[in-house]
């Protein structure tokens, strides 16, 4: 396939030197955050950029360790992504795939109503109420529960199971199945792709929970990674407009700032390869015409 | 297919397992009443320092043990303070003491009428009443007090500067904008540091040097003789930037951009960042308050062991004047959703009055003796313990009642530490208040965001040399229209209504 002509090998070089800077605009961030979490307080201090430690040092590892508090937030995390992001396919797959089936009464009521929730959102203080008038506050549940669907994702993977032909629906019925047998042996198989991509799309809006932590969650000991990591990493740099109020405040060392950058980005970073093959697949899929 | 059955079985026992787990978590309901006789139960909610700290710690025991109280304490995380606050006030789920920050949608709140008004209460209560009227003053809504305030000095403003560096150019302190812009020239073309190479500055300015209370250009700017912010002159109502003391200051900023001799990325620099300078010697001033002097040298010492900082109030052709502070950091209210009957309210205001008895105050200031501070010679304590302190101490320090000195025993301190704790003491005689600090005003609550970075924004064009003069006075007009006069208007009516 590779073009051997003078011209074409030229195209090639630009394309990877061009591609190769990309690449590096993108990995450098994270090399320096990786460097900067390994090196020693009195290195950073003098400055420039580190990309490489050159005194090592595992201190601000230590430190963010000796408190059980980041490793309890960081299980926390875990325990609503996979719990939460099951609970997201579950609800979104059994709701989306009747709605695709244009032999069901009333869906286009209910894909209306599905549209509307994403054009007008109720705001913080009324689903505050709905959350806690559920009895959901401070538990696990009312960062899971209250968005269990995503109306974005509900109605693509609708469109995802309606480029099911239904010829194969009707094979499996003569062959005795019915609709919810249907779904589980000839659906769901077949959307492997599909699904694995919302469940990354699901697990990265879980593992980023932030601000519906703060809210909806009173007890401390039950806040997710993403709480922590605001306090120790935005904090410093924003110091709300007053930097007299420093002195005030405790401020991490850059090292203790980025090995918690890591900690709270690596779980993450580590699931993504495994997922990345049905991610390709999931996201192509639009754009060729069955 | 016996696979995908099998990973089904796993999920849903996942799930089935969470659906359990997340029922357990539920939380059992708030404290109740106390009994007559046992523990006072106090259910708080306060902002997060650093790390929470574990329930039921020492330090929180003892403070229990000293007010008689059981505490419940809820800790909501600085950066979304704000918007849970709103949450709670919404859903009247509120504890029997929260801290707030004095922001126009708590201020509306309190004008509803959701907070006691504790003011006719306070002389029952020897230690709350017995600090300074203005600090009080200073979070009183219409005139009425609906808090006590996490007492702060009002009159530390001061900057840091490199002492080895102006006896080497032989310079004196600046007093007036003149000065400011010689010695700046000195700090930039003298080089100070001896390393042959201009790469020294004197002020280092940040994107925040025109915002907040402790903007550089403000406190420059009322130690040359104008209004902090805000102030009456002539008997009227007047903003500080259309002071001529105050365009003095900002045409010295302009003329030392334009001569390069401060720093020309200053409209996008972080206000850490230039922390960082003055710790590493790049900057000879450091714009800060008098408490921080210790930890300034202790920073730059590391790096350069000769340097010496010391610090100095702002001083202007009138001697010192500083731009006084608002004297809290935020307050602790009381909701009447949660503290139903006067009775409750006074157990409240007794267990906060007993916060700043001896025991319970040396607890909140020093710590715990033996752990965190030890008892010395000449009768005064040591911190002995700094790191246990910053974790264990200081959530509840900076959220509680405390005021440096009162009812606590003295603090044996470096020079430095010594000298910023007296000066934030003893300057408190210069402050001057910002007279609109708990004025109201419709417009300002509205737009009043809007306007100052308006305004700012123009203060920035001046000074990188966009506009001219005629430009900055054209901006001021603007501001005028887009809804200054009305802030104007509306203060002043505010501010006769209070001062009849």
């Amino acid at each position: 396939m590779r073009d051997r002509t003078p011209g074409g090998r030229l195209f090639d070089a630009v394309n990877y030197a061009i591609l190769s800077a990309v690449a590096c605009v993108c990995i450098l961030p994270f090399i320096y955050v990786l460097a900067v979490s390994f090196t020693s307080p009195e290195e950073v201090a003098r400055g420039g950029l580190i990309l490489f430690p050159r005194e090592w040092s595992l201190a601000a590892y230590e430190y963010i360790f000796s408190t059980g508090t980041l490793t309890n937030s960081l299980l926390i995390t875990v325990y609503v992504t996979v719990v939460g992001t099951l609970i997201n396919l579950i609800f979104t797959t059994t709701m989306a795939y009747p709605l695709s089936r244009t032999r069901l009464r009333g869906r286009q009521g209910v894909l209306l109503g599905v549209l509307i929730t994403m054009l007008f959102s109720g705001g913080m203080i009324p689903t505050y109420f709905v959350v806690s008038g559920l009895g959901l506050t401070n538990t696990l549940w009312s960062l899971m529960i209250p968005s269990a669907i995503s109306a974005f994702n509900l109605i693509v993977l609708k469109n995802f199971f309606q480029q099911i032909p239904s010829e194969v629906e009707d094979s499996a019925k003569i062959d005795g199945c019915n609709d919810v047998e249907v779904f589980f042996r000839i659906a769901l198989p077949l959307s492997g792709p599909a699904i694995a991509t919302f469940a990354l799309f699901y697990s990265v809006d879980h593992w980023n929970t932030f601000f519906n932590a703060v809210l909806y969650l009173n007890d401390s000991s039950k806040w997710t990674i993403q709480v922590y990591l605001r306090e120790i990493v935005i904090l410093a740099q924003s110091n709300i407009g007053d930097s007299s109020r420093l002195e005030e405040m405790n401020i991490q060392p850059l090292t203790i700032r980025m090995a918690v950058v890591v900690f709270a980005t690596l779980p993450i970073m580590l699931v993504y390869p495994f997922l990345q093959k049905h991610f390709v697949k999931g996201v192509m899929l639009g754009s060729v015409k069955g | 297919m016996t696979a995908k059955r099998w990973w089904m079985g796993v999920s849903a026992a996942v799930l089935a397992a969470g659906v359990l787990a997340g029922c357990a978590r539920s939380e059992t309901g708030g404290a109740g009443e106390a009994e007559d006789g046992g523990p006072l139960a106090v259910s708080m909610a306060l902002t997060q320092v650093g790390e929470i700290p574990a329930k039921d710690n020492a330090v929180e025991k003892l403070l229990e043990e000293y007010t008689e109280t059981e505490l419940d304490i809820q800790w909501i995380p600085q950066s979304a303070y704000d918007e849970k606050v709103s949450v709670m006030m919404a859903s009247k789920e509120m504890p029997k003491i929260i801290k707030l920050n004095y922001v126009p949608l708590v201020i509306n709140a309190i004008r509803s009428g959701d907070f006691w008004e504790i003011g006719p209460y306070l002389p029952e209560y020897p230690n709350l009443s017995a600090q300074d009227e203005q600090h009080y003053k200073n979070i009183s809504v219409e005139g009425k007090i609906y808090g006590v305030p996490l007492f702060r000095d009002m009159g530390r403003a001061t900057f840091n500067y490199r002492k080895d560096w102006l006896d080497k150019l032989g310079l004196d302190i600046p007093t007036n904008p003149d000065e400011w812009y010689e010695a700046q020239k000195a700090f930039v073309t003298g080089d100070p540091d001896g390393n042959g190479k201009d790469d020294t500055y004197g002020w280092m300015l940040d994107k925040q040097y025109n915002t907040g209370i402790s903007a550089l250009l403000t406190r420059l700017a009322v130690a040359n003789g104008s209004v902090n912010k805000w102030g009456i002159v002539d008997g009227k109502m007047t903003p500080d930037f259309t002071q001529p003391e105050f365009f003095e200051v900002l045409s010295m900023f302009r003329r030392m951009y334009e001569e390069k001799l401060i720093n020309q990325d200053f409209a996008v620099l972080d206000g850490s960042e230039v922390g960082l300078k003055f710790d590493a010697g790049t900057a000879g001033f450091g714009n800060s308050v008098a408490g921080a002097l210790k930890s300034q040298h202790e920073r730059l010492t590391k790096a350069d062991p000769d340097a010496v900082v010391d610090n100095s109030g702002f001083i202007g052709p009138d001697g010192i004047r500083l731009a006084g502070e608002p004297g809290h950091n935020g307050f602790l209210a009381i909701p009447k959703s949660s503290v139903k009957t006067e009775d409750e309210l006074k157990r409240i205001l007794a267990f906060l009055d007993d916060m700043m008895n001896e025991d319970a105050a040396n607890l909140l200031v020093r710590g715990i003796k033996d752990v965190h501070y030890a008892d010395t010679d000449d009768g005064k304590t040591e911190i002995t313990d700094f790191d246990a302190f910053q974790l264990e101490v200081k959530p509840y320090r900076d959220n509680l009642l405390y005021v440096e000195g009162y009812n606590t025993k003295p603090l044996k301190d470096t020079p430095q530490g010594e000298k910023g704790t007296r000066m934030a003491k003893e300057n408190l005689q210069y402050a001057v208040p910002n007279e609109a600090l708990t004025l109201t005003s419709a417009m300002y609550s509205e737009r009043g965001n809007e306007l100052e970075t308006m305004i700012g924004d123009a203060m920035t064009k001046y000074i990188m040399g966009e506009i001219d003069e005629a430009g900055w006075q054209k901006e001021i007009e603007n501001w005028r229209k887009a809804g200054g006069d009305e802030v104007i208007r509306e203060f002043q009516e505010s501010y006769d209504s209070i001062h009849k």
